[in-house]
């Protein structure tokens, strides 16, 4: 049974916007990280999926249940998470959380019940009966996460969960699916524009770009390529690109740094023994990570070839998406 | 002082596993009741800061206060035995109550209407529900119903405290109550009425309106303006758009339908109606069918 499967979706907005262009795409069960830049069709296609937006044309189904015409079926196995705010501010969590798990058809003592599971499962505790006016980011996003999980669904649908979050918050975010996801046995689908964020929790990532598929494979089958060390010297960096390139390490000269592909830790010790063989003056060594659409390149085993030193020059060039820059 | 770690609540996730909910889901006919016991809970103001709760409470003690006033009148008349006449110089009866309280149950759902489209709204819940297993029109139903059947609450509140009043007071309550008990059928029915037609508007513009002050604004001037307008037209004598703007002003429409449930007759002003008084009852129902619908497209078609 595949988890969701589109064909040919597509979604024009009035103004002649297209969100997603004939998407065509099958996702098994698991954590799916649907990843794209801001504008790529990400929410457009939850909604789809949730009966939300109509698409223009193409066909959608979950669970093996078509969107079109079992929308209420499909509901009541899916959890949401939107991206923006949707909480009424005065009301408390446990107000609004068991009013929703009443609306999604759960009898009154059990949605009492659920509520103060799910919400002790999110971590929330003495807050659940303060006014959401007054919460966190934090905390209003482990709320909504919380009245997505209250009527126990099959699927999670979270549109950037960790939106607004700090470095903790997305921490603790990122965990509670996890979590989620492994323990629960429930499928999710994480949409994100942070792809260090989600592959950590991931374990298929579908990537999409101006409304079209760029690629859907399980996350292990990318790793290898996920990162660039650039190094910098003061003096020789012909010599060690070189020395480097003999050693059999893919090598792109950029500007002043030489970006060596890792494609496991290696290199960090070959590139230090280099430089100290040779007796050049280390300035810099950094991990750098790929751009989204390099990551997803339809041949992810293409070697750095001269020709590709200069698409090389202008991934290093770009500034790394937020969140997944280097580390220090 | 000994030197704690520092303590973050909000940041601390606790293994407390997970279950699974194995238990029965009610469906649609669940969730609409759900929704209407939340929206008329929400209308007056329960379960909701106490800054909500102002209006609801400030209303409807408005709409009470009459009837407090009278029962009051009649308590101290019973004491004296006064009953005889004050009964005869009694001005606010059944039949005239609800014309009585028309400004207040018109400023209540105007400050309150807009809590319930409004805010869901405004604050995005809409996604929300609408991602749960339920339709649109269920939705907008039940806030619907919910908000009429509040209305209903603040007219028939004041009621009961004059029938029980009117019952309890005299010596023979027996005899008190059975000579009362014809007034409850057209009091229910009219209530009935201008809750589903005050509240159907209301909601109508509200739906419409996410804005709250716009809101009001908007259901103040759809309950009031054309009963102002009608009277202008009277003034300058033109019966038959007279009669057929008595027929669309909600004001106007419920002084019709007051006089058909109650048995009178339409009062001096209406000096220029020559239709029978169940073409009112017609008009309200229209224009309830027509609120319900304009509530109906505008949530089948709202993007969130």
């Amino acid at each position: 049974m595949s988890l969701i499967a589109t064909e040919g979706l597509t979604k024009r907005y009035p103004g002649g916007i297209t969100a997603l262009d004939g998407l065509t795409v099958e996702i098994e069960p698991g954590i799916v990280g649907l990843v794209g830049s801001n504008g790529a069709g990400k929410s457009t296609l939850l909604k789809i999926l949730l009966g939300l937006l109509e698409p223009t044309s193409g066909t959608a189904s979950i669970f093996d249940l078509p969107v079109a015409t079992r929308g209420i079926a499909i509901r009541e196995l899916v959890g949401y998470m939107p991206e923006h705010d949707c909480l009424p501010p005065d009301m408390t969590a446990t107000d609004i959380v068991s009013h929703l798990a009443l609306i999604s058809g759960l009898p009154r003592a059990a949605a009492r019940e659920r509520t103060a599971e799910v919400l002790r499962h999110v971590g929330l505790y003495e807050e659940r009966y303060r006014a959401i006016g007054g919460y966190s980011t934090g905390m209003k996003q482990r709320v909504k996460l919380a009245q997505a999980l209250v009527h126990d669904p099959r699927l999670l649908l979270l549109d950037e969960p960790t939106n607004g979050l700090d470095p903790a918050g997305r921490e603790e975010m990122l965990e509670l699916i996890l979590r989620t996801g492994t323990e629960f046995g429930i499928a999710v689908i994480v949409a994100s524009h942070l792809l260090g964020e989600i592959e950590r929790v991931c374990d298929h990532l579908v990537a999409i770009e101006g409304g079209r598929l760029l690629r859907s494979a399980p996350l292990g089958s990318f790793t290898e390529r996920t990162g660039t060390l650039a190094v910098e010297v003061e003096d020789g960096r012909d010599m060690l690109a070189a020395r480097l390139a003999g050693l059999g390490l893919r090598v792109v000269v950029d500007g002043s740094s030489i970006l060596v592909d890792l494609v496991d830790e290696a290199p960090f010790d070959i590139v230090r023994d280099t430089v100290v063989e040779l007796g050049l003056a280390l300035v810099r060594m950094e991990q750098r990570r790929h751009r989204l659409e390099d990551l997803f390149r339809d041949d992810p085993a293409v070697g750095v070839d001269p020709g590709a030193a200069l698409a090389g020059t202008v991934l290093a060039a770009a500034p790394p998406p937020p969140g997944v820059g280097p580390r220090p | 002082m000994s030197a704690l770690p520092p303590i973050s609540r909000a940041g601390n996730i606790y293994d407390l596993g997970y279950r699974r909910y194995e238990g029965p889901r009610l469906g649609r006919a669940h969730a609409i009741r759900s929704l209407v016991n939340h929206s008329f809970r929400t209308t007056f103001g329960i379960g909701r800061s106490g800054r909500a709760k102002v209006a609801p409470i400030v209303f409807g003690a408005m709409a009470i206060l009459p009837a407090v006033i009278i029962v009051g009148g009649l308590t101290v008349a019973a004491r004296f035995n006064f009953e005889r006449q004050l009964d005869e110089t009694d001005l606010i009866g059944f039949d005239n109550y609800f014309s009585a309280i028309t400004a207040i149950v018109v400023l209540f759902c105007a400050a309150q209407a807009p809590e319930l489209f409004g805010r869901d709204q405004r604050h995005g819940v809409l996604a929300l529900y609408f991602a749960r297993a339920l339709r649109r029109s269920d939705y907008a139903l039940g806030r619907l119903l919910g908000f009429m059947l509040a209305v209903l609450l603040m007219l028939l509140l004041p009621m009961t405290i004059l029938f029980l009043g009117r019952v309890l007071l005299p010596a023979d309550i027996a005899a008190a109550f059975f000579a009362n008990l014809p007034n409850l059928p057209p009091v229910l029915a009219h209530g009935a009425i201008i809750a589903a037609l005050y509240g159907g508007l209301s909601m109508a513009v509200s739906a419409y309106t996410p804005r709250r002050a716009y809101a009001t604004a908007g259901i103040i001037a759809l309950l009031i303006l054309p009963a102002v307008v009608t009277g202008i037209v009277i003034q300058i004598g033109s019966s038959p758009i007279g009669t057929a703007l008595a027929l669309i002003s909600p004001n106007t429409i419920l002084d019709g339908t007051n006089a058909l449930f109650f048995d009178h007759s339409l009062g001096q002003e209406y000096f220029f109606i020559d239709v029978p008084h169940w073409t009112f009852l017609v008009g309200a129902i229209v224009e309830v069918v027509v609120a319900v619908a304009v509530i109906l497209r505008r949530f089948a078609r709202i993007t969130i």
